[in-house]
Order: structure tokens, then C-alpha cells, then sequence
């Protein structure tokens, strides 16, 4: 189990005549992944989902909040001492070209980190080659084939689930994927998202999703929960088949509006949303941080910032269903997804 | 365990066996190594020119007495049969004296070699891979490094010491040289620890010494290779030109010391009686370099598991 | 060259082409990435060519430009342009003016294709001079219109140098580039990867709007079947350097006919949709060294192969507007023919 309360992180941009600017990449993000769940962080560039990927996968500090590992503050701890407990968060890389050494087999690579395990579970070193092709069969390719080639042999989707496999070997509670189906062929994709899915079945793999694309995350679990990420804060909350067929900010209903249309076997929703701007650098930070491209933006939107599950919470107009949150002064359902042609 | 949902590829047509034992991935590696270097004609011609330097630098001083004969009545004498190189100042054969000298030289330029790339490659990487404090300090090291004026040092130096072994001559010459590939080998690890393969060494928490030995390291091995080649040029004109100059005092016989006594002894820029005594140790230089330069090119594909099997 | 409103009178070109075939040279000897094609694009439409990596879809946007690089090789077909003729036989300074004069590309990643040196202005009269423009006065008002036509301020983009515009600006730089010569055929090779949903949708409705507004035939080259249907209004579906089904875009997502487009759209993550039916295509997209020699390219991962697919090529069979080229497809839709007639 890993929660995240309050985590802040700012980034500090260099340049202009007065120094540094301060960025701040996360507001106060609270969440939790319990065992075997699926969590799905949603947003565009620059919404900070992959920096929060890192900071829980230990590879990237923080500067405000708390990450809690099984029970344990990780404040709480030196940076040697925490070490084990991040090993229990393993990141799968977006792309599966850079994430493999390209001098190294697969075989060195997996054998590697079980070397180590095996060093640390007090295992012998035989169980080693035996768990590298148990591991490789888990995740769905022939250890026959795979072990003894680079990385360059095999096609993208093999080398992510190689990459799946890798992280495997520390036997981890938790799977961060940072998009990592971005860079496989669409033809491959879904086996992909099906192998996260299997494996938070049969090993109790805790999956933190991180994707710009809502779609994909409806793959990896119906029970998955889903956060939109908006500039660094988390705009809306909630079971991820929920919002993605209900979503009420105005955000949320923006990036499911924004997902093609396969014109012929759906048609696209009836109250589409489209942002008044493009995204900008630099934007001010008073109000609501989506109210200037937002299209039913008003006057208190400019000077009052909205607060998740606070400001339009659930007993409000639009969210009676227990569990969905979103901060938005304006909430309304809108129907914004495409619906098949069939129904 | 079974296996599940879409095994992509799990049809092996020709599947390799499971051996991935070490001596199996060596045998391949050196096989690689034939096919790249097979691949053009020019890069046979280089290891063959470089392997004959080897041999010479191994084998030659066997094939002639350690005082090699001297001829009086045939002083500066012309190309023959005998003699395909000419004779020097007391007679001796050209062709014996560049074979006789070519040890104290390649020995030089492998022993500045080793050293450069071996100080160069473990202070960039360190630099590079901890940054921070130990970043800056070795930074300034290797600054205070390049900063050495390193022929005014050695003409210090050779004042109180001889060089007779060319162990000596390469380690001062190596301990001098390493500035530059230090800066190099850590501009190399800045860029390659951001890669998405060393994030994952580290999030795995493998020791420092793996990522650095066996994911950084092999990663940047064309590179250091031909660091490590053109040094060996690099060390072979430093300490010629050292003794050609006469800054070095010389006991052995030596390619520099053939060119100074050619030039300052036997005159080769005005008369052409001492030509041939001038260019034989020019042409050895030369042929050596060729050689080297011709296998640097395959430095890449051998190191580079995609190139090297085509 | 002038803010010439005439060029909107002019008709759109058509663009054929006819049994297309580019090589490549591997140690394995040339092996074709592209292989007989034929694809018309109807004037003034948006046509789509759908493919996964290896499917030759770039190189077959090359073709267009008859800028197939080395180890690369057009082995045989022909490219025809209303009003410019065979592409293909083009050389040298025919070709080069060609290119951004009559048919405008926006390279894939096209973010990244910018000269970062030089300011969007820069490089846009670089763009002028290099095709004789006269008017280059003309020239940048084209392209602060334009610049203003897809939302952002001309004046200030072309000051500016490239990392000082975000991703999707790039973009739009990119295609007001391709544009502002008045090329009439437009070809985008993978306009919206690495953008971000709502800019990805920005774009298309871009891509859409100026094609409409200009008159153009546009044809866009993607793997992302979803972008392709946002935008276009034929679908090509290439598989293994093959054209496998060709037809309108609501028809070929609606009621696929081969095997692969079927597969494909069934992978696609998808809002909507019984998931429980969603599902990968087996085995992986054909490289240049596995790409069988005789018969279907697909029949690997098919699960309508029969025998004949080990041996015979199928042909593109073309039916009410549709082309498919599949056994399975064409035996069923012969069985049905028959069923009719009995």
C-alpha cells in the first residue's frame, strides 16, 4: 500500500533578469494505490504525471507532502534506509528503445537485478536462470527466444514486456507505467495494457497508470480509479469507468472530448467541449487554473480557486455517486464521449 | 507458468540455443569481430599492418645481435639488396635499426595508452555518474591537467632522469595526456546516465559498480577504443618528437633517435646520402599510424551489437 | 509570388498512383518496402493511409516528393499530378521546385525539423528565395495569415525561434510552411504524434479547415487509426508495403472487409465500446527481412488463412468503391454474390 499526501514539487526555471521562476509542477496531490489496484494519473504535458511517477518510484525528490510506503513515512528515513522500500516501486519506461542496454543481452539484463534478489532473499544463485524464464514466460514471450538476443532483435512491444519483466524481478508491490504503451504499435497495444491487467490479477501488482490518453486506461482494470491532472493539480477524482462516462469538469470533459472519433462505427458526443485557448507557458496561478481556457469560466473562477471534493463535491448538483470529486465551481454532467453507432 | 494474453513472438523459428554461458557470448563477440572487420578490405590491411608492427616490436630484437654490426667501409650507404634501407653513420643496417628500435617505441605508446584511457575513462566516469562535489573537484584536477606545459616539464624532468625503460617514458607521457579524455568519457556519462537504461539499474538498486562497470562502460567502449588507438599514435609522435629534438637523453636505439641523427648528424636535409637513414623511421611511423587509423573505423561496428551482426 | 487569390479558383489536382514499388538495399539484396500500389486520391479530399511501422506508409510519402533516399530506390510505378505529370520522371531543378510549389510536405516530427538558428521568419524567406519568389513582402503576409488562420499571432511566430514555441505551435509552423508557396497536394506524415490530446484535435480541425478553405488534396499518413478518422474522408490501410483495403473512411471503419483492418480497429483503445471484445492482433508487425516472399503478407497473424494464402499473392479486388485485397474477403463476398442469385 503507498499513499501520497499533500506531495509538492517545484521546479526552479533559470532565466530572465530576475533570476529563477519558480514552476510548480505538483499543488498538493493526495492518493493511494492499495495492493493489486490501478490508479490512473490523466493529463497533458506539463500537467506534472510523470514527475509524480518518479517521486513515487523514488527516482526524483519532493519538496513538500509525505509518501508513505507500507506503513512507513519515508520522511522518516535516510536516504540508504529508503532505499528498499522504493525498490518496491518499479518504474516501466515510455519508451522501450531507450530502456534496454543495447550491449547487453537479455539475458545479462535480467540477470543481473535477480543476482541481487537472489543475494537478498537468501536464494541460491541456480534459481536464477530458472526465475529469468519463468519471468519472461509470465509476461507473455518465449524465454527460448528472447534470452539470448540484444535488444535491437526484438520488435517494441517484446522489448516493453522485457522492460515488464526487469522490473518483475524485484518482485515489486507496485508498477509505475509512464505511458507505456505510447510507443507500440497500435496493433500491440492492448496486449500490452492486458498483460498490466493480468499481472495485477495473479501477482497482486499494485499499477499507477500515467498516460495522456483516457482511453488506454480503461484497459488496465474496470476497478482502476482514475485522477485528472490539470497544471499540477488534481482537477477531478474517481472510478475510472465513472468519469470517463459521466466526467463533470469542465477539463476532464475536454480531454475525453478531444479523443477521435472513429466516424463509422460511432458517432461523437452530443455536448463536446472545446477549450477557448491552447495552453500557454508562464500562466498566472490566481483563480482556477483552467479558467482561462475554460468555456463556462466566470467572473469568481478568475480570483477563487477551487478545491477538490471541497468546491462541488459529491451532494451537489452533478456527483451524488459516492467517491467522485472534482474541483470546479460549475459542475455539470455533459455527455462528451462517443457513443457506438450500434446503440 | 503458464503463458498469457497474446504471446507476441512466442514462436521460436530459430530459436538459439539457451547457452548464454559468458565463454559463448565471448566466442560470438570474436566472431563479430572477424565479420566486421572481413566487411572492407581496408580494415584487414590495418590489422595487418599493426600486428606486423607487433611482431616487430615482440620479435625483432631477436633477429639481430643486441650489438648490431657495423660495416666501416660502408658508411651512409645507398639502397641495395644488402642493405634495403641504406646504411647509417657507422655502417649499420638502416632496416635492422628501425626493427631493433620499434620495441622501445610501440612499448611507449602502449604503455601511455593504457594509462591515459585507464586514468581518463575512471575520472570521467566518476565525475560523471556522481556529479555534485565529487564532479567539481575532479573537474578541476583534470583542468589543472590540461593546464600542464608538458614539454618544459619533461625537460625538467629528463635532467635528473634518463627514460631508459620505456615504461617510464609512457607513464610520465600518460600521466601527463589524460586530461582530455577525462572531459570526453564525462560529457559521455552525463548524457548516457539520463538514458532510460541506467534510471532502471539504479531504481532496481543495483550496486554502483555494475551501473557503472557493465551498463556505462560497454556502452562507451567504441569510443574509448578509439581513444585508446589514437594514443598510441598520439604517444608514438610525443615521444619521437622528444627525441628527435635531443631532449631526451638517448642510450637505446630508438625511430627518434634515427631521425635526429639524421638530421643533425648525418645532414639528410641538404645531402641525400642520409635520405634513406631519415625516411625509414618516417615510413615505420607512417605505416603504424595507417594501420591504427584504418582499424579505428571499425571501432563502432565492433562494439555495437546491431552493426556487428549486420 | 503574390496573396493570389486565383489559386482558390483552380481546381484541386488529382493525384494516381500506379503500381508503385521503392527497394531498399540490405545485405539480404533489395527487399521491397513498398510494393505495387496503386492509390488514387480524389481531388480536393482528405485521404488517410492508416499503417503500423513497417508497413512502408513514409516511404510511400517519399514516393510522393520522388525523395526516396539511398539505400532506398523507386524500382517501378508512376506518380501523377494534375497540372505537374509523372513525379517520378522529374529531375533536379524540376523536382526541387516541385516540392513546396506544387506539393507541400510537413515532415514527421515536424516539431523537430525546424532550424534551430534560425528564427520561423528566417527561414520562411529562406523558404521564398529558394523557390525565386519575387514578392516576399507578399510572401510574409501569406504566412501571417495563415499563422492567424490557425490561431496564433503571425507576427510574433516569426520572430521567434523554435524552442521558443511549444510543441503544437511547431506543428502549425510546419504545415503553414508546406502551405504558403500554394502547393495544392499536401502530404502530412504522422501530424499529431507526440502532441497532446487536445492539441492533437486542434490540429486536425486545422488540417481540415485549411484543406477545406484551400482547395487542396490532402493525403495524411498515420498510425493512428483515430486521427485518420477525425480528419479524412477515404481510408488506405497498408500492411507489409501492401494497399490491403481502400475505400470511404465511415465504410472501411464501419464494415471492414480484410482481416488486418479488422484486427486493427478491434486493438484500438476505444471510450466507448465493450472492452471484453477488444483485443491485440496476434504476432507483430512484419520487418523488411521477415516479410514473406510469395503469397498474403499478412497471413501470419490471419485467422481467415486458408492454403491459398501461403502461395498466392491476393489482388486488390475493387467493389462499390472499395478495394480489398484478400482471399477470405473475396470468397465471402462471392458465397453472399451466389446466395443472392440462388
Amino acid at each position: 500500500m503507498i499513499t501520497g499526501t499533500g506531495i509538492t514539487k517545484i521546479f526552479k526555471q533559470r532565466g530572465g533578469v530576475l533570476g529563477a521562476r519558480e514552476v510548480p509542477a505538483l499543488r498538493g496531490v493526495d492518493f493511494s494505490i492499495a495492493k493489486g489496484g490501478a490508479v490512473s494519473f490523466i493529463g497533458e504535458s506539463g500537467s506534472g504525471k510523470t514527475t509524480l511517477g518518479r517521486i513515487v518510484a523514488g527516482l526524483e525528490s519532493h519538496d513538500g507532502g509525505e509518501i508513505v510506503i507500507d506503513g512507513v513515512p519515508m520522511s522518516s528515513l535516510s536516504h540508504r534506509r529508503r532505499q528498499p522500500y522504493f525498490r518496491r516501486v518499479q518504474l516501466i519506461h515510455q519508451d522501450p528503445y531507450s530502456a534496454l542496454n543495447p550491449t547487453r543481452t537479455i539475458h545479462q539484463t535480467l540477470e543481473a537485478p535477480l543476482r541481487l534478489r537472489a543475494r537478498q532473499t537468501g536464494r541460491p544463485r541456480s534459481w536464477v536462470d530458472g526465475r529469468a524464464a519463468e519471468l519472461l514466460a509470465m509476461v507473455g514471450i518465449d524465454p527460448g527466444y528472447v534470452l539470448p538476443r540484444y535488444p535491437h532483435q526484438l520488435s517494441g512491444g517484446m522489448r516493453q514486456r522485457v522492460v515488464i519483466a526487469r522490473a518483475l524481478t524485484m518482485d515489486p508491490e507496485v508498477l509505475v507505467a509512464d505511458e507505456a504503451v505510447s510507443m507500440i504499435d497500435v496493433s500491440l497495444r492492448l496486449g500490452i495494457l492486458a498483460l498490466l491487467k493480468d499481472l495485477r490479477e495473479r501477482l497482486g501488482v499494485g499499477v499507477l497508470f500515467i498516460t495522456h490518453d483516457i482511453a488506454t486506461a480503461r484497459y488496465i482494470g474496470g476497478d482502476g480509479e482514475l485522477y485528472v491532472l490539470y497544471r499540477g493539480q488534481v482537477v477531478e477524482r474517481g472510478a475510472t469507468e465513472k468519469i470517463i462516462a459521466d466526467p463533470v469538469h469542465p477539463y476532464t470533459q475536454s480531454l475525453l472530448s478531444a479523443i477521435p472519433v472513429l466516424h463509422g462505427l460511432e458517432r461523437p458526443g452530443a455536448e463536446r467541449v472545446v477549450p477557448r485557448e491552447m495552453q500557454r507557458e508562464g500562466e498566472p496561478d490566481g483563480g482556477c487554473l483552467f479558467a482561462r481556457r475554460c468555456p463556462f469560466s466566470t467572473e469568481r473562477c478568475e480570483h477563487e480557486m477551487p478545491v477538490l471534493g471541497r468546491d462541488g463535491g459529491p451532494g451537489e448538483e452533478a456527483g451524488e455517486e459516492a467517491g467522485q470529486e472534482y474541483a470546479c465551481f460549475h459542475p455539470r454532467r455533459r455527455s462528451v464521449i462517443p457513443v457506438g453507432v450500434g446503440e | 507458468m503458464t503463458v498469457i494474453v497474446n504471446p507476441e513472438g512466442a514462436i521460436s523459428p530459430e530459436a538459439l540455443p539457451a547457452g548464454t554461458t559468458r565463454a559463448t557470448l565471448r566466442r560470438n563477440f570474436w566472431r563479430g569481430v572477424w565479420r566486421v572487420l572481413r566487411r572492407k578490405p581496408s580494415r584487414m590491411a590495418g590489422v595487418v599492418i599493426v600486428v606486423l608492427f607487433a611482431l616487430m616490436g615482440v620479435a625483432g630484437p631477436l633477429l639481430y645481435p643486441a650489438q648490431l654490426p657495423r660495416d666501416d667501409n660502408a658508411l651512409y650507404a645507398p639502397p641495395s639488396l644488402a642493405h634495403p634501407f641504406g646504411t647509417d653513420f657507422e655502417g649499420t643496417d638502416v632496416l635492422a635499426l628501425v626493427v631493433t628500435g620499434a620495441r622501445y617505441v610501440l612499448l611507449t605508446g602502449l604503455a601511455t595508452a593504457v594509462i591515459t584511457v585507464a586514468l581518463g575513462t575512471l575520472i570521467g566516469l566518476v565525475a560523471g555518474f556522481h556529479r555534485g562535489r565529487w564532479d567539481m573537484l575532479l573537474m578541476r584536477l583534470t583542468d589543472m591537467n590540461l593546464a600542464i606545459p608538458g614539454l618544459p616539464l619533461l625537460l625538467v624532468l629528463s635532467t635528473v632522469w634518463k627514460f631508459e625503460s620505456p615504461l617510464e617514458m609512457g607513464l610520465v607521457l600518460g600521466v601527463l595526456g589524460w586530461g582530455g579524455i577525462a572531459r570526453a568519457v564525462r560529457s559521455q556519462t552525463l548524457s548516457l546516465r539520463e538514458r532510460g537504461f541506467i534510471e532502471a539499474a539504479r531504481g532496481l538498486g543495483l550496486p554502483t559498480r555494475h551501473i557503472i562497470g557493465r551498463e556505462l562502460l560497454p556502452s562507451m567502449a567504441p569510443y574509448i577504443a578509439m581513444n585508446m588507438l589514437i594514443a598510441v599514435t598520439g604517444a608514438v609522435y610525443a615521444q619521437v618528437g622528444l627525441f628527435f629534438l635531443g631532449v631526451l637523453p638517448f642510450e637505446s636505439n630508438n625511430w627518434g633517435v634515427m631521425l635526429n641523427l639524421a638530421v643533425f648528424n648525418g645532414g639528410a636535409l641538404t645531402t641525400p646520402a642520409a635520405l634513406p637513414y631519415l625516411l625509414a623511421p618516417l615510413i615505420a611511423i607512417l605505416l603504424l599510424t595507417l594501420g591504427i587509423v584504418l582499424i579505428v573505423d571499425a571501432m563502432d561496428e565492433i562494439f555495437n551489437p546491431r552493426l556487428r551482426e549486420e | 509570388m503574390t496573396a493570389d487569390t486565383t489559386a482558390h479558383d483552380i481546381e484541386a489536382p488529382g493525384v494516381r498512383i500506379r503500381d508503385l514499388t521503392v527497394v531498399y538495399k540490405t545485405p539480404a539484396g533489395e527487399l521491397p518496402a513498398v510494393r505495387g500500389v496503386d492509390l488514387a486520391l480524389a481531388p480536393g479530399t482528405i485521404t488517410g493511409v492508416v499503417g503500423e511501422s513497417g508497413s512502408g506508409k513514409s516511404t510511400l510519402a517519399l514516393s510522393l516528393l520522388n525523395a526516396v533516399q539511398p539505400p532506398g530506390r523507386i524500382a517501378a510505378g508512376s506518380v501523377e499530378i494534375d497540372g505537374l505529370g509523372d513525379v517520378l520522371t522529374l529531375r533536379g531543378e524540376d523536382l526541387r521546385r516541385a516540392r513546396g510549389r506544387q506539393v507541400g510536405y510537413v515532415f514527421q516530427a515536424a516539431q523537430n525539423s525546424l532550424n534551430p538558428l534560425k528564427t520561423i521568419g528566417k527561414q520562411l524567406l529562406d523558404l521564398g528565395r529558394s523557390h525565386d519568389v519575387e514578392d516576399l513582402r507578399g510572401l510574409v503576409r501569406d504566412a501571417k495569415d495563415l499563422l492567424a488562420r490557425m490561431g496564433m499571432d503571425g507576427a510574433r511566430v516569426l520572430d521567434s525561434y523554435q524552442h521558443e514555441l511549444s510543441g503544437g505551435m511547431r506543428q502549425r509552423v510546419g504545415i503553414m510552411l508546406a502551405l504558403v508557396l500554394n502547393a495544392k497536394v499536401v502530404v502530412l506524415d504522422e501530424p499529431t504524434t507526440a502532441l497532446d490530446m487536445i492539441t492533437q484535435a486542434t490540429i486536425l480541425r486545422i488540417i481540415r479547415e485549411v484543406h477545406e478553405e484551400r482547395a487542396l488534396t490532402t493525403l495524411v499518413i498515420t498510425h493512428d487509426v483515430g486521427a485518420v478518422a477525425e480528419v479524412a474522408d477515404s481510408l488506405a490501410v497498408m500492411y507489409g508495403g501492401r494497399v490491403v483495403e481502400h475505400g470511404p473512411v465511415t465504410e472501411v471503419l464501419g464494415d471492414a472487409r480484410h482481416p488486418y483492418t479488422q484486427g486493427l480497429i478491434r486493438a484500438i483503445p476505444r471510450l466507448s465500446g465493450d472492452l471484453s471484445l477488444a483485443r491485440a492482433l496476434p504476432g507483430r508487425p512484419p520487418t523488411l527481412g521477415t516479410l514473406p516472399t510469395q503469397g498474403c503478407v499478412f497471413r501470419e497473424r490471419c485467422e481467415r488463412r486458408m492454403d491459398v494464402c501461403e502461395t498466392d499473392e491476393p489482388m486488390s479486388v475493387n467493389r462499390d468503391g472499395r478495394t480489398v485485397a484478400c482471399h477470405a474477403a473475396d470468397r465471402h463476398l462471392t458465397l453472399v454474390k451466389r446466395k443472392e442469385l440462388v
